[in-house]
């Protein structure tokens, strides 16, 4: 096997974009955790997350604020919201958003 | 006793010691920390001690995972976020070294408890706000006041927005706790159908199927434990993202 110093390089560097996009394409399918399990399981630990928090913020404004057992209540169903809004964002693909990106922005990122 | 499929969980003490009214018992918990530390510290200095340009096996193990972690903060933090790097993949190999640890027959997986985890995502959230406050003094607060909203919503949003901020640090022990509970659990399960199966009278025949789904699903969680590491890791990436730029 032999190659002109020409046929070399240009063979090498076909096999590194190669691997480039072969990279790409595993880092881009690894991003979607593992899969129809793995988004449930990061969506149940959302939820939960933001339910359990609401209802522990809402628990210590009841003993501070001594108005029991309405702050837990109020919280508690918050947390459900927040949790739906984390599942949402996370569907959606704005990921760790923290609020709404305008149109605008939204296709900025979509761009890039 | 050894049919119970959460007995593997419990922390056993190896040395016991007291400290005043505490309990600071060497545990095969902390065993496996330091082994996990232990192990990491010298796959990534052994395997450098080299410095080949064609690399053997093992500094192409560490190179991976230096190149791996290296791109996913360049990618998520940009130039600047290279001085979470050391944070980041110290994070990562504490994790995974204990997900792949665990999955050593005998041996223990300190990830499966809340309190490992917890401590781990606590870090990170008492990081992520000090490095919010840092980068942008009192304006970090905006990050719970999304823009261009009615007035009459801003109770509201701002209340869900702190939710799920301190919701982050729970989300992210959760999911590395759960899943790895759900995974050795379910091995213990099957391995326990396995044993009950093989006193029966075609035991010879059906003990082998839960057997089969076992070496499948160690496939599967060997798999996890590699997906939970970059997980935790990457999401510290992302909350350290949000922290940074705001909106």
């Amino acid at each position: 096997m032999s190659h002109t110093p020409d046929e070399l390089g240009r063979k090498i560097r076909e096999a590194q974009e190669r691997q480039k996009q072969l990279f790409r394409e595993e880092k881009d399918g690894a991003a979607e955790d593992s899969g129809i399990s793995g988004k449930g399981f990061r969506a149940a630990a959302d939820l939960v997350a933001a339910v359990f928090v609401g209802a522990v913020l809402g628990y210590w404004i009841d003993k501070w604020l001594d108005t029991s057992p309405w702050g837990m209540i109020i919280m508690f169903f918050m947390g459900f919201i927040a949790g739906f809004v984390n599942i949402y964002r996370y569907n959606t693909g704005q990921y760790f958003q923290v609020g709404f990106p305008q149109e605008n922005e939204q296709k900025d990122k979509e761009e890039k | 006793m050894a049919l119970n499929p959460l007995e593997q969980f419990v922390v056993k003490p190896l040395v016991p010691l007291q400290l005043g009214q505490m309990d600071i018992s060497f545990t095969q918990a902390s065993l496996f920390m330091m082994l996990g530390v232990v192990l990491a510290t010298a796959l990534m200095t052994l395997s450098m001690r080299t410095k080949s340009v064609v690399p053997n096996r093992w500094q192409n193990v560490s190179e991976m995972l230096y190149e791996f972690i290296a791109g996913m903060v360049h990618d998520n933090l940009g130039r600047d976020g290279r001085k979470f790097f050391p944070l980041i993949f110290t994070i990562f190999m504490v994790v995974l070294m204990g997900n792949l640890l665990g999955m050593v027959p005998y041996s223990f997986t300190y990830t499966s408890h809340i309190v490992v985890t917890a401590t781990l995502a606590i870090g990170v959230f008492i990081l992520m706000t000090a490095v919010g406050l840092a980068y942008h003094g009192l304006h970090f607060f905006s990050i719970f006041l999304p823009k261009g909203l009615p007035i009459f919503l801003i109770p509201l949003i701002v209340v869900i927005e702190v939710i799920s901020y301190l919701a982050r640090p729970f989300s992210l022990a959760v999911r590395l706790f759960v899943n790895m509970v759900a995974g050795h659990t379910l091995l213990k399960v099957f391995a326990g159908f396995n044993v009950v199966l093989f006193g029966t009278l075609l035991g010879n025949t059906l003990g082998i199927l839960p057997l089969l789904f076992n070496v499948a699903i160690i496939g599967l969680e060997v798999l996890i434990a590699f997906i939970q590491a970059y997980v935790f890791a990457i999401l510290t990436c992302a909350y350290l993202k949000t922290v940074i730029e705001l909106h």
